[in-house]
Formats: C-alpha cells, sequence, structure tokens
C-alpha cells in the first residue's frame, strides 16, 4: 500500500550515491550554476536508477545524463547496460509513416514527446500516455524529497516552517 | 441556563428575533427550564436535543397552545417571543436533515453512477480543478479500486482519488462525455488541501482516460478530449519539471559543495519526509538503509560537514535559468 513511499525511498538511496558519486568525479570550485547542473543531474539519474525498469524515459533519461557527464567511469557504473538496452529498443521502434490526427493533438503529442525524456522515439501514443504517467510519479517523488532536503537548515539543523504547514 | 443560550444563539439565526433581554419568561417557561435536566450544557442546540421527547413534545404543544396566551399576558413581546421557541425545534432538524441530504446526494451519486465517466471532463484546466473538485473522508470505493489496479504501470501511486462513476459503463457514452463536475473523495489521512486536491483530481482523471484509451481501437486520436488531456499532462510535468531545476537551484545556493548530507538530514527527517499522505507509518523503515555497496556512508563526515556549511543567503532564481531547461 505503500509504493509512493517506497518510490521515494528508492529514490534518496539512489540520490545519495549519485551525489557522492558524482562529488567524487568533479574537480572544485564550483560556481553554484555548475553545482546547480551536478545536483540536477544526480537527481535525475537517482530517479531513472530508482526505477530502473522497463520504461523509455528511465533509459533515455539515464543515456542524455550520461552524455552530460566527463567522467566515463562513473557513467558506465550507473548506467550497467541500461543504456545497450535503449539502444537497442530505439531501432526496434517502427515509425508509422501516415498518422492523421487532429492538429491539436498532433502539437500537443509532439510537445509532450518533447518533455518525456524518450518520448520522441515512440510512436504510439498511448503508449506514451502510460510512459507519461509512470514519468510523473517518479517526477513527483523526486520534487517532493528534494523540497523535504531543501527545507532543512543546514547551518541550524531546523527544519522551516513552511514544509511543516503543507 | 441553556434555555436563554438556547434562544441566544437561535435569535442570530432565525431572523427577526427580538434580544434576550427582551423576553418575558412566563411561568410556563420557568416550569421548563427548571425540569431540563441539569446536565445539559452546551450551546443552543444540544440542550435541546438533549431533552427528553417529552419535554420536546411540551415544548411543541406550548409554542402551538400558549400562543395567545402569550399575548395576553407580554403584550406587545407576545408574538416575537415565541419566534426562537417554535423556530428553535425546526432549525435542529434543517440541520440534520442539511447532512442527511448531502449523504443522501453522495450516496445516490455513488450508487447511481453517473453516466459520462468524469475522466471525460476534459475541459478543466489545472486552476478550475479547484472549483470543481469536491473532496470528502470516505471510505474506499471497492470498484474504482479495481479499476486502479489494472492500469498496466507498475508504479501507481496509491492515493488515488475515488471517482464516484464507473468507466466500464462510459464505452458507449465516452464521446459525447463533458461532466461538468468532479467528485474527488480523499482517502482517510491525505492531504486535502487545494494543491493536492487539484493533483489528485488531475491524476485521478488522467488515470480514467487512460483506461479508455486502452479500451479503444486505436483510432483513439480523433477524441475530442484527447487534446485537453494531453494539455494536463503536459502542464503537469512542465511544472514538476520546473520544480526540480528550482529545488536543485536552491539546494546548490546552500551548499557549498556538491554532495551534502543527504543521509544524515534524511535520518533525523524520516517521520517528515515520509509525511505526504501517509502520517509518517513507514518512517521506521528508514532507519535501516541497506546501501547498494557502492559506497560505504561515512557517518563521521557528517560534524565536519556542518561546521564547513555556511549559509549563502537565500536564493535567488533567476528567471532565464528556469526557462534554460524547457
Amino acid at each position: 500500500m505503500n509504493t509512493y513511499n517506497m518510490v521515494k525511498q528508492r529514490f534518496i538511496k539512489k540520490w545519495i550515491n549519485t551525489l557522492h558519486m558524482l562529488d567524487s568525479s568533479i574537480e572544485h570550485p564550483l560556481n553554484v550554476t555548475e553545482r546547480k547542473n551536478a545536483i540536477r543531474l544526480s537527481s535525475d539519474l537517482a530517479i531513472a536508477a530508482a526505477r530502473s525498469g522497463s520504461t523509455v524515459w528511465s533509459r533515455a533519461l539515464i543515456s542524455r545524463s550520461g552524455n552530460k557527464t566527463t567522467n566515463k567511469p562513473m557513467a558506465r557504473r550507473i548506467l550497467k547496460k541500461a543504456r545497450n538496452r535503449m539502444k537497442n529498443r530505439c531501432r526496434t521502434l517502427r515509425r508509422n509513416g501516415n498518422f492523421t490526427a487532429k492538429v491539436g493533438v498532433r502539437k500537443r503529442t509532439e510537445f509532450l514527446k518533447s518533455l518525456v525524456p524518450g518520448g520522441e522515439l515512440i510512436d504510439d501514443k498511448d503508449y506514451l500516455i502510460r510512459e507519461t504517467l509512470d514519468y510523473i510519479v517518479y517526477l513527483r517523488a523526486q520534487v517532493d524529497v528534494m523540497r523535504t532536503v531543501a527545507a532543512v537548515d543546514l547551518v541550524t539543523g531546523n527544519v522551516t516552517n513552511d514544509r511543516r504547514n503543507k | 441556563m441553556d434555555l436563554t443560550q438556547g434562544f441566544g444563539a437561535r435569535s442570530g439565526v432565525v431572523g427577526p428575533v427580538t434580544g434576550l433581554e427582551s423576553l418575558n419568561f412566563s411561568d410556563e417557561f420557568r416550569h421548563l427550564v427548571a425540569t431540563m435536566p441539569p446536565e445539559n450544557t452546551g450551546g443552543s442546540f444540544t440542550a435541546l436535543l438533549e431533552m427528553p421527547v417529552t419535554q420536546a413534545m411540551e415544548l411543541l404543544h406550548f409554542t402551538d397552545s400558549s400562543s395567545s396566551q402569550a399575548r395576553t399576558v407580554t403584550g406587545d413581546i407576545a408574538p416575537t417571543t415565541l419566534h426562537p421557541f417554535g423556530a428553535l425545534t425546526f432549525p435542529s432538524n434543517s440541520l440534520l436533515l442539511d447532512r442527511a441530504a448531502r449523504f443522501s446526494v453522495i450516496a445516490t451519486e455513488q450508487n447511481g453512477n453517473i453516466s459520462g465517466e468524469t475522466a471525460n471532463s476534459l475541459q478543466s484546466n489545472s486552476g478550475a480543478n479547484l472549483d470543481r473538485v469536491k473532496a470528502e473522508p470516505a471510505e474506499t470505493d471497492s470498484m474504482v479500486e479495481n479499476q486502479n489496479q489494472n492500469y498496466s504501470s507498475g508504479k501507481r501511486k496509491e492515493r488515488e482519488k475515488k471517482v464516484k462513476s464507473s468507466t466500464k459503463k462510459t464505452k458507449s457514452s465516452v464521446e459525447s462525455d463533458k461532466l461538468p463536475y468532479v467528485h474527488v473523495r480523499a482517502r482517510r489521512g491525505q492531504a486535502t488541501d487545494n494543491h493536492s486536491l487539484a493533483e489528485r483530481a488531475r491524476r485521478e482523471k488522467i488515470n480514467a482516460r487512460m483506461k479508455l484509451l486502452q479500451e479503444l481501437v486505436p483510432g483513439c486520436d480523433k477524441i475530442q478530449g484527447t487534446a485537453l488531456v494531453l494539455d494536463e499532462i503536459i502542464n503537469h510535468v512542465q511544472s514538476l519539471q520546473r520544480q526540480v531545476e528550482m529545488l536543485s537551484m536552491r539546494l546548490a545556493a546552500v551548499n557549498p559543495r556538491v554532495d551534502f548530507n543527504l543521509d544524515s538530514i534524511l535520518a533525523s527527517e524520516n517521520g517528515s519526509l515520509m509525511d505526504g499522505s501517509f502520517n509518517g507509518e513507514s518512517y521506521h523503515q528508514l532507519q535501516q538503509w541497506p546501501f547498494d555497496g557502492y559506497h560505504q556512508p561515512e557517518w563521521g563526515r557528517e560534524e565536519d560537514h556542518h561546521q564547513a556549511n555556511f549559509s549563502m543567503g537565500s536564493a535567488t532564481l533567476h528567471p532565464n535559468q528556469v526557462k534554460m531547461e524547457l
């Protein structure tokens, strides 16, 4: 019954790992933007690793994040075999030639594909929506955990009031 | 006295009622007051409702029979003094009636299965959801539970909203469904603030829509509402991604190094982190984290980092950085 909590727990575990790995491979000092990118990267990798299933978005996210990091051994460690599996799957997706749809739907699906990692590789709209919903669950877990962490005052160790009142 | 309190409370509601001080208690009033059980405390209606039936009936009869008497006794105040008395019984009933009506309406809606499966009420945007969503704590609807479990995606959040209509019946009327209302119910202990409600409404609609998509022939792109469903999905994904961006910026601004003390922070925030909708019921599970072997947690580092960290001040989010990822 605690599926969402389990999602969050898995994300937390993975995030701790990715943060440590990223920190060991990145040279200091960094400015705010680079730190932000590193945190975002580690967080994205964490949700993708937490999913680590048969979803296109998780594999696409790992692959996309792997390209951003310069450290190849670490990327390989995180990706394991996920990246290869995704490449194989891409080739098997056939292109649907005649796609007649209403303009609004067409534009929106294109935009949605650009939002969801790996969405542009999906042709079946039904599957695209399924992928999107799964991705939303993990995105939400990511936001919840990060919001909790951000609310903690690291200097004093006190939790700010805005989080308590959520 | 309780009856006086009752009069005072009702006078505000009934309307054209004179003030307390203008009430002249006749002998019959005082008799009733004296016979009321002394343990009746509290406000207006509770006192009345707790009165024994006989006394309540006395009140009723008293108002009917003695109206003329009161007129003779108390002159001009007579008709108005009895208004609170006579009206006292009815509002108490009307309160109960209100609640019963509400429950019955909900019950009929639940049983009657509003046609037009609510997922097809695709006209609402994210803002409009707040107006249309009604949330009440209720038991879980087993019917909706089943349809939720039928979803193919393995990772579904458990705190689904319970839509009152069935999706199975809507196959015939799917194209014409534009329900203006979405009745949703929150499970016990769930957050019912507007944000969660709107998101839950959105998720529930999307889930139901997904079910429909599965049932239909693969010509589903012709359906009127698909664009609006996609709109909602797009908005949700975009907002979540923006939040992630902002939160990572905030974390980066506060921490001078990348690997901040995530483990120690979360160890101290177990109960509240898992609060969400499940009131920290699994927080004790967080105490033992079996790390995957990638990295051994160094708990001793924590103190050093605490001294090294200093606040960078409030994080200022630049809008261009927010748009960067979009």
